[in-house]
């Protein structure tokens, strides 16, 4: 389809710059200018009304509207003199207090031993003979003990 | 619209004066209709149809795969029944009268929502809580085990396993749902996950999404051996699949001839790069020199569906060709899952330089997110101009808009950070950060460091009733409180 276009545009351009008067050769350059300016702007134009007409934009205010919430959240939160965001927990939604490390207790499911629910997990890391310093512990004693046994 | 012949001559329009019934004409340059009568461009689906089939004739078959008559019936989209049937056991539980299940929608400020409760950091297992309260409060999730539909006693008959990581939350949600709310010790399934995934365990701190991935692993596996998987297409039915999986589409064209290879790939999750380019500014605000603009998940989404040009070390075989060349690739959503989890990946592991680091960036994140633009329809329709034309097995049937219930953030360094999870319920969000319940703002849960955002589907308020595909849940005429996708209680 270009082509034609292109065609067409050639041959016009031929009709004129055939007739003898040079100052129209200015006239005709600008022309041109004016006609490939016009048909990129159609294209753009074409191109954003199909997408407006078939709904396919996105909510440009919606977007607007979150980032605003957004940035005003962020202020807020940042706000020294704002308590809310920043305090310490005194009690949760249900009126309980919890210690820093959790104070259940329960039995361990791999040796059977009574733990302390927030030191379950280098426990069982131990229990389990996983992790690093189950090894290196081991490392260390059987050293030890191989030590003694040479003296 | 003026004659390319001559742009002063107006013989178009009076054309369509003495033609009654031609008002219509081309803009034969770029292929758009023109009507006189409306003195407007006008679009319509066959003469898009047109336009497209000359436009992808000879570019090979697979750009053809797609396109078909709008007029064609579609086949109903076979959902898998398996969902409808969840709250047919959901409506036996509610209507046998337990007391958590008759709230109302709009819930009294001294009545807190079912399934709220703390859980005990057993040593530096905030990742392990984080993730689990998400998984609590994902509503396919939460109706599958709610309802019964994992049974431990025949679950410990029939498998050889000592280990069951769908038994184990099984228990965590009978407990969190119980109506105690005394902090939780989940030790049972931290045991079990570790004697499950012997190259994770270790006291140290994870990462939240890997154990998130390894959890999905797990129970897919044990459930994958007990159902039947081969039905529907070779689809897996198993609770984590149904909630959580999706398809991914992925388009290589060939630069030279334009003929693009298509494939689909599952996945349970989305993984998206930090979208650094960011180009909105707003118009109203003076910009401060070292203002970089805000980072937006959606740009990231934008990141993830973009054409990327691949290297010219990656030069892939092109059929129609019979070469190698430089190709550029799209990623597109064939299929939206359920549950929408989307990764933000914040930790940067260098190999060359043997070392990570973090991307503390802030990242802005809609609470409603509407997917339509990163859909395969939607991505191929772009690359083609945005003609109408109809895709096979359209999404369009599948409700498009998700709407956020649950947001784990990470704080803090690499090494020594700490998870917490935002849960929303009844539009009230509630901070859950190991034993500690709160209240919080919308705007705590906006400045936050987000990490893994969770977002369920919304039903599609649009479908008439006898038209489902099943991707939604219609409300019971008798008004029971059913437990609706995207809300709580």
């Amino acid at each position: 389809m270009r082509a034609l276009i292109i065609l067409v545009l050639i041959t016009e351009f031929w009709r004129i710059m055939s007739a003898p008067d040079e100052d129209n050769h200015a006239q005709v350059a600008s022309h041109f200018f004016g006609e490939l300016l016009d048909s990129v702007i159609m294209d753009v134009a074409s191109e954003c009304h199909r997408i407006a007409t078939l709904g396919l934009d996105r909510n440009l205010d919606d977007e607007e509207e979150e980032l605003r919430l957004s940035a005003q959240a962020r202020a807020r939160v940042a706000d020294p003199s704002n308590s809310e965001a920043n305090s310490k927990y005194v009690v949760d939604i249900f009126g309980q207090t919890h210690p820093a490390v959790a104070s259940e207790i329960f039995d361990c499911m791999n040796c059977g031993r009574s733990i302390v629910a927030g030191r379950f997990a280098p426990h069982l890391e131990k229990c389990m003979g996983k992790g690093r310093k189950a090894r290196v512990k081991a490392t260390r004693s059987s050293t030890a003990a191989a030590a003694a046994q040479n003296r | 619209m003026s004659c390319s012949l001559s742009s002063e001559s107006n013989h178009a329009l009076l054309h369509t004066k003495t033609q009654i019934g031609h008002e219509i004409a081309v803009d034969i340059q770029r292929s758009e209709l023109y009507c006189f009568a409306c003195d407007d461009q006008v679009y319509d689906p066959d003469f898009d149809r047109a336009v497209m089939l000359e436009k992808i004739v000879g570019l090979g078959n697979e750009n053809l795969k797609g396109i078909r008559s709008i007029n064609n019936k579609r086949k109903r989209l076979g959902f898998d029944g398996g969902l409808s049937s969840d709250f047919k056991n959901l409506k036996r539980v509610g209507g046998s009268g337990g007391g958590e299940w008759d709230h109302g929608r709009r819930l009294s400020k001294s009545c807190f929502p079912v399934g709220l409760r703390g859980l005990n950091n057993l040593g530096n297992t905030c990742f392990m809580n984080s993730v689990l309260q998400a998984l609590l409060h994902a509503p396919p999730v939460r109706n599958y085990f709610l309802s019964g539909r994992h049974d431990r006693d025949s679950c410990r008959k029939n498998s050889s396993d000592r280990f069951c990581l769908s038994c184990d939350i099984d228990v965590i949600f009978s407990a969190v749902f119980s109506g105690d709310r005394a902090p939780y010790s989940p030790a049972q399934f931290l045991y079990s996950w570790w004697r499950l995934s012997e190259n994770l365990a270790c006291y140290e701190q994870q990462d939240a999404h890997e154990f998130f991935m390894s959890v999905l692993d797990r129970i897919h596996e044990k459930e994958g051996k007990t159902r039947n998987t081969n039905k529907d297409n070779g689809e897996c039915h198993c609770v984590v699949h149904r909630a959580f999986s999706g398809l991914l589409r992925s388009d290589v064209t060939c630069t030279t001839c334009g003929y693009t290879s298509t494939t689909y790939d599952p996945c349970v999750d989305i993984s998206l790069d930090f979208n650094t380019n960011v180009d909105h500014i707003s118009p109203n605000k003076p910009q401060k020199s070292t203002d970089l603009g805000v980072s937006t998940l959606t740009s990231c989404l934008d990141l993830f569906t973009r054409p990327e040009k691949l290297g010219s070390d990656q030069k892939l075989y092109c059929q129609n060709c019979q070469e190698r060349h430089e190709s550029v690739k799209q990623m597109s959503i064939k299929r939206l899952p359920l549950v929408l989890c989307l990764h933000v990946k914040r930790f940067e592991h260098s190999l060359v330089r043997k070392a990570s680091r973090k991307i503390d960036r802030h990242l802005q994140f809609p609470f409603s997110l509407d997917m339509t633009p990163y859909v395969s329809s939607s991505i191929v329709r772009k690359r083609f101009g945005n003609r109408i034309f109809a895709f096979e097995g359209d999404e369009a049937e599948c409700s498009t808009n998700f709407e956020v219930f649950a947001v784990i953030t990470h704080s803090g360094m690499l090494e020594s950070g700490h998870y917490m999870t935002y849960l929303r319920l009844n539009e009230q969000w509630y901070k859950c950060d190991d034993a500690w319940i709160t209240e919080v703002d919308d705007e705590v849960v906006r400045a936050s460091q987000i990490y893994l955002v969770f977002y369920a589907q919304k039903p599609n308020s649009s479908h008439k009733s006898g038209e489902d595909g099943g991707c939604h849940l219609r409300s019971s005429p008798s008004g029971d409180s059913f437990v609706s996708i995207a809300g709580c209680c």
